[in-house]
């Protein structure tokens, strides 16, 4: 080990350059001097006034550095400047870029566009018609395509009807003609089609002139990702997120434009702070959403609006559930963990959901579970299996585990008396049908015989659609 | 040690036979046949009552795919029974139908008791698990594998191979000339397969240069170009595709983001705008500067 100081400093005992020329006036002092001064100090500030000695590097002439070991002396330095940095959020809107056309397939010839009794007729299970182009504007407001779907390599957004499409396009149609709400969880495997299922109700409800209300993320309100605050004056103490209610309220103005310019307020809401009289109209109430200040207090006028007498049946729809049948990770203001239905905008879904907000017009209420990313929510899986087992009159329904205790009893209580609907594989011929129309748009390069149709059937694990997709079209086999 | 004396080999000569020995000797068709999942007790107990023979259909019409409700139609024992289903005539043409529905001649040999018929022999080579992509594309799958992780790899090979099917047709350079015999631009979206082949065969190098040190004298190395083979030639190409790749700044985040560089890469290699041309480009002049070398009284025969 080498020593801080020189030695040869220290034999000599020599007054240090840096020591000042008044301190040096009799010997005797010198001692107190040095002690005072510190004459071997290693401080930059005297090594800056006697000019750093002779040695070529700056510690100092008389100042043994140790022995510096350089790490890394042969790597080569490999990060390249690569110019400016993407603007915030340019690279999320990348990820969630939805492309809807690709203009190298071929148009399949004999594909029809969706009318509104197209999806009611049981005729039309498994065959494969496209959206039209204002719904698919309109699907694109309330951000019903998914990115991981498979748009964007066919010519035109085209659908499969399956028999389960048929099925709830007739329910919803059922209920709002009753001017009942259907309430409904669609569940099932990974990849069946869950979203897009949704997708296809979405769809039905604009070719109806339905008003549609989506989330298409739970998870966007829950993990903590967007402003929250108190809403004052409640108790007990809820809380409104006021940025997403903004985007949505912009969404729903967009998304049902067709609807609301034909409707006028029924209301006065003397608590808004632009005076809307009754009768003006709705979409005035809409656009008088420009900040995320007052948004939460025009949504709920807003709502007041859209569920009073008289309007078209509307369709609230949310994708994610097991997202806000939670704990969110959002804390109140004594730092505890905030109950997700305690959060506003969740809330008034999970109430439409439960049936205590049920809709005077009709219409329907539709959430899906996500395999993908999902946490896991024990009440909501249980509470969708004994619902599931209790639809087809099964001898014994799941009774909960009596030694856990992670049951959420708030999330019982909302699942208590929805449907369930289970989403499993596509049947060979709907498997067919969508094969066809692979074939026919140039995508999928081979005969579609009964062979090829059996083999991405069962490669798809009996005919789950995203396997097939998966095995026919996302492969380095083309 | 002597042979253990033993009744049991004795036994093998015996042949017991419970039934008779040619019990598949009929032709059988194949929509009649029993699958796995098929119940074995309905063929063995009651084969002559009608009930037993209406799950037969049921599983053949199963197998055929059909929508349930074509099957609830069609498939009650009453039923067949009014049209006269029940003769066996009749049953074997109902089969050979079926058979017609799968696209193969009822009356080939070498349909009968194979439900989707034998495939032609010598097999394709993509038939072959090991061998059911195309060559190139396993190759570079490989190059782009980073930690052995190879399905990783080929996920973004087939992101890549799905963004050149639905990118516009390139625009060719007339200056950077593709490889001859290619197909038209309009051509290749289509076939992302050999868009992404041609692309890496027209930046192909033809040579590597060699150094040999110290042969040039004084310690200086020798350079000498020496040919390469057509898969050498593809991995050069790919690695100068996938440096310049690196070099290129990300735009986006999420697992999209490589494999849409690299494809974008690609794009940019067939409409001669990459910097992989000119990497090529100063190969190739430094071999024909080196190929005087080639003289050199080191590589020359004696």
């Amino acid at each position: 080990m080498s020593a801080p100081n020189c030695l040869r400093c220290l034999l000599q005992l020599r007054p240090s350059v840096a020591l000042p020329r008044h301190l040096l006036v009799a010997r005797s002092t010198a001692a107190i001097a040095i002690a005072w001064t510190a004459p071997f100090s290693t401080t930059t500030a005297n090594n800056a006034k006697t000019g750093g000695g002779g040695s070529k590097d700056k510690t100092g002439g008389h100042i043994r550095a140790g022995k510096k070991i350089k790490l890394g002396k042969f790597k080569k330095n490999t990060t390249a400047d690569r110019g400016k940095a993407p603007a915030p959020g340019e690279r999320k809107a990348f990820r969630k870029k939805i492309l809807l056309s690709n203009n190298n397939a071929l148009p399949v010839p004999g594909l029809v566009d969706l009318t509104p009794e197209h999806m009611l007729d049981p005729q039309n299970a498994a065959t494969v018609l496209s959206i039209p182009d204002a719904v698919v504007d309109q699907l694109r407001a309330v951000e019903a395509f998914k990115p991981t779907q498979c748009w964007g390599v066919f010519r035109k957004p085209s659908m499969l009807l399956r028999t389960e499409t048929i099925d709830l396009m007739n329910r919803m149609k059922g209920a709002a003609k009753q001017k009942q709400t259907l309430r409904l969880v669609v569940t099932g495997d990974r990849i069946t089609g869950k979203s897009m299922l949704l997708l296809q109700a979405m769809t039905h409800a604009f070719l109806n002139d339905w008003i549609v209300v989506n989330i298409p993320e739970g998870q966007e309100l829950t993990t903590a990702s967007t402003e929250y605050a108190a809403i004052p004056g409640s108790d007990p103490v809820r809380y409104m997120q006021q940025t997403y209610v903004l985007k949505l309220i912009q969404a729903i103005r967009k998304a049902n434009e067709k609807v609301l310019s034909k409707l006028s307020t029924v209301q006065s809401h003397p608590e808004l702070p632009q005076h809307i009289p009754v009768g003006s109209p709705l979409m005035q109430l809409a656009n008088s959403a420009k900040e995320a200040d007052n948004a939460w207090m025009i949504f709920q006028a807003l709502w007041q609006e859209l569920t009073a007498r008289g309007r078209p049946p509307m369709l609230f729809a949310l994708d994610g559930l097991s997202h806000i049948m939670k704990v969110s990770d959002y804390r109140s203001p004594a730092f505890e963990l905030i109950h997700a239905h305690d959060l506003a905008l969740v809330r008034l879904f999970v109430e439409s959901l439960g049936g205590a907000g049920a809709f005077p017009n009709g219409g329907a209420v539709l959430a899906a579970t996500s395999r993908g990313n999902s946490p896991r929510a024990p009440s909501m899986e249980l509470a969708l299996q004994q619902r599931e087992a209790e639809q087809a009159k099964a001898a014994d329904v799941p009774q909960p585990d009596p030694f856990f205790r992670g049951y959420d009893e708030r999330v019982q209580a909302a699942l208590r008396t929805v449907q369930v609907l289970k989403l499993s594989g596509i049947s060979k011929l709907e498997a067919r049908v969508l094969m066809e129309y692979w074939a026919a748009s140039g995508i999928l390069r081979t005969t579609v015989d009964e062979s090829a149709v059996s083999e991405k059937w069962t490669l798809g694990g009996n005919g789950v659609v995203g396997e097939m997709e998966r095995a026919a079209l996302l492969t380095m086999r083309l | 040690m002597p042979p253990r004396l033993n009744l049991w080999p004795t036994c093998r000569a015996l042949a017991f036979r419970t039934r008779p020995a040619n019990q598949w000797s009929q032709p059988c068709i194949a929509a009649r046949a029993r699958s796995f999942a098929d119940r074995t007790s309905n063929n063995n107990n009651n084969n002559n009552t009608t009930s037993s023979q209406w799950p037969e259909h049921r599983n053949a019409d199963i197998a055929a795919g059909l929508p349930p409700s074509m099957l609830s139609k069609s498939t009650t024992p009453e039923e067949i029974d009014a049209a006269g289903f029940t003769s066996t005539e009749n049953e074997k043409a109902l089969s050979q139908l079926q058979l017609v529905t799968y696209g193969l001649n009822p009356f080939d040999p070498a349909v009968d008791g194979h439900k989707y018929g034998l495939p032609d022999l010598p097999l394709p080579s993509e038939m072959h698990m090991k061998h059911r992509y195309d060559p190139a594309i396993v190759q570079f799958t490989k190059l782009l594998m980073q930690d052995g992780k190879l399905s990783k790899a080929q996920r973004d090979m087939a992101i890549i191979l799905n963004y050149l099917r639905s990118s516009p047709p390139p625009k060719i350079n007339p200056a950077r000339p593709l490889v001859p015999g290619s197909p038209p631009a309009s051509h290749l979206p289509l076939d992302p397969v050999s868009y992404l082949t041609l692309a890496i065969d027209s930046v192909a190098p033809l040579i590597r240069i060699r150094a040999y040190k110290g042969l040039a004298g004084g310690g200086a190395s020798l350079d000498v170009p020496m040919p390469l083979a057509a898969r050498q030639r593809r991995r050069t190409a790919f690695q100068w595709i996938l440096d310049a790749v690196n070099k290129k700044k990300s735009k986006g985040s999420g697992r999209t983001m490589f494999p849409h560089r690299v494809a974008e890469e690609i794009v940019a290699v067939v409409e001669g705008r990459s910097s992989v041309w000119d990497k090529r480009h100063i190969v190739h002049k430094l071999g024909t500067s080196a190929r005087a070398n080639l003289n050199h009284q080191a590589f020359r025969r004696r």
